[in-house]
Order: structure tokens, then sequence, then C-alpha cells
């Protein structure tokens, strides 16, 4: 079933005329989203709309580009009384540009289906998008950002955990920590051994290579989180007994990928490392518990399936937030 | 870096990461090695799972057949195979070389007892190179008459579970179990001298599917349907397996079996059970197939005199397929001439317990229809008393269609009213279908089986009780069928509906088929 798409005005009445033509509306969520870069517009959309047409839900995409030229497409399903409906996403991009902010909330008010959870994808990056985030904030109940999204310094992690720590009421996704989740799958597997267990605390060095900051530290609040190690600096935690873990990162390699890890205990060099081909992780260890090495596939997850996955995760993520907490506090 | 239960459980890292990635360590064994399941879908299924992380750090892939291979021309060949049947595509380097170390070869012949000292001395060797730690999976992906063979040649050559004391011993066996009641219980004394139920993992492949998975979540994770989901709202429920495909190059296999083993018995009577169950009391293995096997041995045993009034076969002819002319049945390789096998079978059956009495369930499933299509579509009882609409609306039934190939979805067809100032009633349908068309993949069913298999998880595994039950539901069907000859075949054209005489036997009831 092919989704019908129409252009309109910007006006509330004139979208929801449009939006009222569809047959059936079925919402399992509201997604919004927020574009000011018209560097990443495209791809932005792009993948809010790949979500759109794969789960029933209404999707409001602000464009604060200026690239649009002052109206609204709205796109649903079949408009035709007679025809067998299949639900899909319903889907409305408006050009807010010059718009205010109490504006722009008012289409999430007049627009959004009632008794679904709404989520925010804000992708915004420049400061004049701030009233407008604020105004946002007190109707979604998911905020999704990606920390690494265009930047590789660590200005964005920072910002994102001043913010949570001002609105824990707000359930944060970060795309940049879900990126993740195989690099903390291989350094688990190092240890699921039980005979290992106990060189998770002789580490005695953390050592993280990676395209933005983000990343290695989030695998460094990470680690610091399950082990209970307390950060001392921008580089180095303290673990129970009270020793001293060296936290060395570098930048290296494209942005949002992690390039190498190791990790020193006592005995034994932990390493994973990506191979010529960028999918694959070679991980072995060296020392007292050396381990031949090991390929390691990178599951390709690529940003729509992040987002879907941030979409579908419910309530707040314990881990995400220890991680960004502690990261934090390696950022003084 | 090998996993360990306790260590997995105990290793801190693990919080919120995926603990179903973790199997034991094992040995996978194919028996049939250079078939074409193995080429298809076994050995593509074994690499996606790698590509996915889900097989463990210690593992190792023995092919078992008679070709005079060895390890590097198994190796090749398993490469082609992935190359062109792989979902994930051409296999790519590093990670191939890598996978392809724990690949080898026996060859030896099923019924020669040193050719299984030599598997046994392979799989020694991969216990001590590889860390495979003693655990074996076999896999039967042979003909079916192969099956008894091999379990005893296994248990000859000390591979039995019994002489293996440092690991776990475990055995799929491909569909079919059996050709009929008789056969399915020699071959389950066989299997069982060697193997324990637990031990013992039937596959049927349409079990791993994920819209069948979603049956139960259907209907157990929603209140508003279970309510409904008996003989005071039911009116009937349809369940429907068409393909398009004809035999193809199964035709010496399918003309011994039919439609009514190759898929009513096994597939389609899955589908029943999951649909007509009583909730289970928890999610594991044997709490669902206790549930399975009571539903299945409710089912109301179907008089032999009255088969013919109870179910309907069909052989199709030659017709059209997607505007293509296709053969008829007798015309194709390795099919006879004048075959009496059916490509189509169609059943009644009654559920005589509290939830379904009285309720039919109609069975159908057939080769050459006209659309791919697998649903169950459950038709609720008409409403009691008319107050809306003009004489001349239609009030429909209300359907619920759980759509699980070639769309996944739920379909629930209800009446509304026309807009406008007069009280018209008509049907409209309310499709929901998720779209499938980036993200996450869901695993073809052959690696989701394979892999629960490793983890000793037989949720998706059929039991011998089931299995036992369903022969005793068909062999009434099957016996009438074997020893009378369908003078009316081939009675359906290729691309059509099936034959009259299934129409007839939903007729008698005032009932019809849902199209195709």
């Amino acid at each position: 079933m092919s989704l019908e798409s129409s252009t309109v005005g910007t006006s509330l009445d004139a979208i929801r005329a449009e939006l009222s033509r569809g047959k059936l509306a079925t919402s399992t969520f509201n997604f919004i989203v927020w574009i000011d870069d018209p560097a990443r517009r495209d791809w932005i959309r792009e993948r809010a709309g790949m979500l759109s047409e794969k789960h029933p839900s209404f999707t409001l995409i602000f464009d604060n580009t200026g690239v649009r030229e002052g109206d609204a497409t709205v796109t649903t399903g079949a408009r035709d009384p007679h025809a067998t409906v299949t639900v899909r996403g319903e889907r409305v991009e408006i050009d807010v540009s010059g718009l205010d902010a109490a504006t722009i909330a008012r289409y999430v008010t007049g627009l959004c289906a009632a008794g679904v959870e709404t989520i925010l994808w804000w992708s915004g990056f420049k400061e004049a998008s701030r009233a407008t985030f604020y105004a946002l904030l007190p109707l979604i109940g998911t905020l999704i950002v990606d920390s690494s999204g265009g930047l590789a310094d660590d200005s964005a992690l920072r910002a994102l955990a001043d913010f949570h720590a001002e609105h824990m009421e707000v359930t944060l996704r970060d795309l940049a920590w879900m990126r993740l989740t195989p690099w903390r799958d291989m350094i688990a597997n190092f240890f699921d051994d039980e005979r290992l267990l106990g060189e998770l605390f002789t580490i005695r060095a953390l050592h993280i290579a990676s395209g933005s900051d983000s990343e290695a530290l989030y695998l460094g609040g990470w680690l610091a989180s399950r082990l209970d190690w307390t950060a001392t600096g921008r580089d180095a935690f303290t673990d129970r007994a009270g020793k001293t873990i060296a936290f060395n990162r570098r930048r290296e390699g494209e942005i949002r990928r992690v390039q190498s890890i190791c990790l020193d205990s006592e005995t034994s060099w932990y390493h994973g490392e990506v191979t010529e081909d960028p999918g694959v992780v070679s991980v072995w260890v060296e020392g007292e518990h050396a381990r031949e090495p090991r390929l390691f596939p990178l599951m390709a997850i690529d940003n729509a399936s992040l987002l879907e996955r941030a979409v579908l995760e419910s309530g707040a993520v314990e881990l995400f937030e220890t991680a960004l907490t502690t990261a934090a506090t390696l950022l003084g | 870096m090998t996993a360990t239960a306790g260590g997995v459980a105990a290793n801190p890292l693990r919080k919120g990461l995926a603990a179903n990635r973790i199997a034991d360590p094992c040995n996978v064994i194919f028996f049939g090695a250079t078939g074409d399941l193995m080429k298809r879908m076994l050995l593509p299924a074994m690499w996606n799972l790698r590509l996915e992380d889900m097989l463990p750090s210690n593992y190792g892939i023995v092919g078992f057949s008679r070709s005079d291979d060895d390890d590097e021309k198994f190796r090749d060949e398993m490469r082609k195979a992935v190359d062109e049947f792989s979902r994930s595509g051409p296999a790519k380097e590093p990670l191939w070389s890598d996978f392809a170390k724990h690949l080898s070869y026996v060859s030896g012949t099923f019924d020669d007892t040193n050719c299984f000292h030599k598997l046994r001395a392979q799989l020694e060797k991969n216990d001590k190179e590889l860390g495979t730690g003693g655990n074996r999976l076999f896999y039967l992906s042979t003909p079916p008459s192969l099956f008894a063979p091999i379990v005893d040649q296994l248990d000859k050559g000390g591979l039995g579970p019994r002489d293996n004391q440092t690991g776990w011993t475990r055995i799929i066996v491909e569909k079919p179990f059996g050709t009929d009641l008789d056969s399915a219980r020699a071959l389950q004394a066989e299997v069982s001298k060697v193997f324990d139920e637990k031990q013992i993992y039937r596959i049927d492949h349409y079990l791993g599917k994920e819209p069948v998975q979603d049956i139960m979540a259907l209907r157990f994770a929603n209140v508003i349907f279970e309510p409904l989901w008996n003989r005071r709202y039911v009116d009937s429920v349809q369940i429907t397996a068409a393909e398009t495909v004809g035999v193809e190059q199964r035709g010496g296999y399918y003309d011994n079996a039919g439609a009514l083993r190759d898929m009513i018995q096994n597939h389609v009577m899955n589908l029943l059970a999951l649909v007509a169950m009583e909730p289970p009391v928890a999610a594991d293995a044997d709490s669902i197939r206790d549930e399975k096997f009571k539903v299945l041995r409710a089912i109301r045993p179907i008089d032999r005199a009255r088969v013919t009034l109870e179910s309907a076969r069909g052989q199709y002819d030659a017709g059209s397929i997607a505007g293509k002319p296709v053969p008829g049945y007798r015309e194709e390789p390795n099919v006879r001439p004048d075959s009496n096998t059916e490509t189509f079978a169609a059943v009644k059956l009654l559920i005589d317990n509290w939830r379904w009495a009285g309720v039919p369930f109609y069975l159908r499933s057939g080769k050459r229809l006209a659309h791919k299509t697998s649903e169950i579509a459950i038709t609720f009882r008409s409403i009691p008393h008319r107050l809306f609409g003009d004489a001349g609306d239609a009030l429909d039934n209300n359907v619920l269609v759980m759509k699980i190939q070639p769309e996944e979805g739920i379909s629930l067809r209800f009446n509304a009213k026309v807009p406008g100032p007069k009280m018209h009633i008509r049907a409209v349908s309310m499709d929901f279908n998720y779209g499938t068309g980036f993200g996450v993949v869901s695993a073809p069913a052959y690696e989701r089986l394979i892999g629960d298999a490793m983890r000793g998880d037989a949720t998706l595994f059929t039991r011998w009780d089931a299995v036992e039950t369903a022969w005793q539901i068909v062999m009434p069907i099957l016996d009438k069928w074997q020893n009378t000859i369908d003078e009316s075949f081939s009675n359906y054209s290729a691309g059509g509906q099936g034959p009259p005489s299934s129409d007839r036997l939903l007729a008698m009831d005032g009932r019809e088929w849902r199209k195709i």
C-alpha cells in the first residue's frame, strides 16, 4: 500500500483537514523530529521516514533549515473510502523557519495523537533552537539525541550530561551510547569465563581510541559504573581498593566509531581492534591469560535501526544513565 | 575466552546485554552435509549465526556425508553455498577464513561403524583444538530412511549421550518424522534407544518463523482477544497454507508424501495447536508443549466412514501462475504419470473440549494455488439481533486474520456506518502490518532453530507426544486416500483455488473458504 502525500499551507487547520482525509489512523507513538542543520537535513528526513513507514505512528518533522518554502507536506495512507486500508505511519513535515517556539509547540498539541507516547528526536545544534527545545520539552516523554552525531569533541556529551542532571524526569536515549552495544558485548566476552572474572578487579589501565569523544567517555563511564570505579580526574579512576586505573583516550579514526580498546590487568592485556574491514574487530589477549586472536563481527546496525530501538525501548535505562553520569564526572 | 554459565551469570559487564548470545561451546555435526538443504539453508544459517555473533567462541562444524571430499573441498563448497544462498550476501574476508577454520569434513557411509569412529576422532580433535568441550549437536538432514541407521551408528560408534562423559549430546531430526503412525512409532523407538526425549529436537521450520511466534503474543499479550477466543463467540477457524510453487526438484520425495503428510500433519497442525491451546502456565518449552499436546489430544478422531465428508483432496493440472503456463503435477519430473498423490488437502476438525466444542477448524494446504499465503482466520459469530442498516446491507461476520506469510500482520474486519444521512452499514477491513523495509531483519527460521538447539531451548521443537497425536489424527484420512484411487485427479487448475470437493467441504456447513 503506497502512501499519499500532498502539500498544504502551514496552518494547523489546513494540516488537520488534510490528515482527516486519510481513511484510518492508528498511532503507536508520536514521533517529533527537529532539524536545523541543512547539511544533515536529508539524512535525518530519510531515517525518520523509514521509521514512520515501518511503524504505525504519527511523525511530525519540524524543518528549520530554511530549505522548504513555507508549506507543509502531509503523508497518510489511503484516502479512497472504498480502499482496503493498511495502516502505516502518518507524517507531516512543516517549514517552521521564522516561527516562534510557542507556535511550534502548538503544532505538537494540535496534531499529535492522544494517549500514546511522544518522542522527540532532537538533532538541533543551533543556539537559536534552544527556546524551541525547551518549549517542546514539557510535551514529550522521551528525548533522543546523538552526542557524537556531528561533533568529534565532548561538548555535546557535556551538554547532555548537564541536561540529564537538571531533567531527570525526561527519558533519555543517546544514539552514540546505543552504537556501543557490540563493543560492550566484546569486552564482556573477555570475562565470561568465570576463571577470568577476578581479572576485572585488577585492571590498571584502560586505553580507548575513537573518532569522537563520546564513545571513549561512554565506554569508560560504563566500565567504571559496572566495576565500582570512581573518576578522579579526566584521565584516571580509582577502584574499590583505592588503586589507580589510568584512562588513556585518543582521537583516531572516523567520527562515531571506536577504533581500539585495551584493558591492562595485573597479568594480561585484553585487546580489541578494528581490522582492515571496518565491520570486523580482532580480539586477543596477551600475558598470563593469552588467547589467540578471534574475529568479532561488528554488527552493522544502521542509524535507522538504532533510532527504532531508541523508540521501542521503554522507560529509563539505568545502565545508560549511570554510564552518562560517570562520564560526566570524567569531564569535571 | 570460553564462556561458562557461572561466568556469564557473575560477569558484572553482562548486565543489559543479550544473554541469549551465549551458547555452550559445541560441535554441530551435519549428516547429509553435501545435500541441497545444507547448501541452501543450514550452512548459510550457521554463517549468519556467526555474523550475528550468536555462535559461542569455541565451536566446530563437521560435515558428514558419502561424498569423497576432504576438509578443503568441503570448505570450498560451503563458501560457494554461502556466496549463493546467504541472506547476508557473499562471504567476506577476514571473517570467512576465520569461520572456515572451524569447518571440517568426514567422508563415510551411514551404515559403517568405522566411519563413525572417524567422526568421533574428529570431534575429539575439535574438543582439543577448538575447545568445544565435548558438547555435540547432531543434525540429521538426510532422507528420513537414514534417520534410524544413523542413530544406531552413533550409538555403536560411541557418540551417543551415554558415552559422552564430558558434555551434552543433542540431536535435531528433520521432518518428516515418519511417514505414517507406525513408521513414526518405529523411528521413535529407535531414536529413544539412544536419546532421551529432552535430547531430541524435532524440527519444523515453520515454527521458527516470526509470525508463528506472534500468534502467542497476540493471544496472551492482549486482554481484548482472549475473552472472545471460545465457542461462545467464534463461529469457525480457517487455517490456510497455500503455495504457488509446484514440486520442483522434489518430485521423487513428494510423490510418496503428498500434502497431508508434507504440510497438514506437521506445519498446519502446529498452527492449529497454537491457536487453540489454553494459556500455558509459563513461557518455557514444556509448559507450551504441554498445552499444544492437550489440544491435539482433544481433536475428535475422524471416523473412517466419514473421511470423504470431512476431508478433500486434489491434484493440480496444468494452468498458469502469474501469467506463466505451468505443467500439471503428473508432468513434473520424477512424478508417476498415474500418480494418486494429493497436492492439495483440506480437512475439517472438531476439538472436543470446553473451549472449542462445536467450532469447526478447517485446514487446507496445497501447491500451485492462486497465491502464496499462510494465514489463520478466526470468523466470529453473527450478531444476535440486527439493529442497524438497511435491509439490503450485508452485515458481515467479524473476522480476525493472522497473516503469516508472505505478509506478516493482523487484519480485522468489522462493520461500520457509511458516512451520510442514511444508516448504511458496510464491512471495513483494518490491516495492521509492520513494515520490514529496514532494521533488524528477523533471522530465518533455521538460524533461530539451530541457535535454540545449541542453547538447549526446545520451545519451538515438536515433542514426541504431539507428533504421535498428529499422526493419529490424520491416519484415517491417509489410509483412505492411499487405498482409493481418486478418479477426479487432476481436479484443479494450477493457479486456482483448489478442487471443487474442497468448496463442498465447507458448503455442507453453510460456509465458504476465504479466497486465496
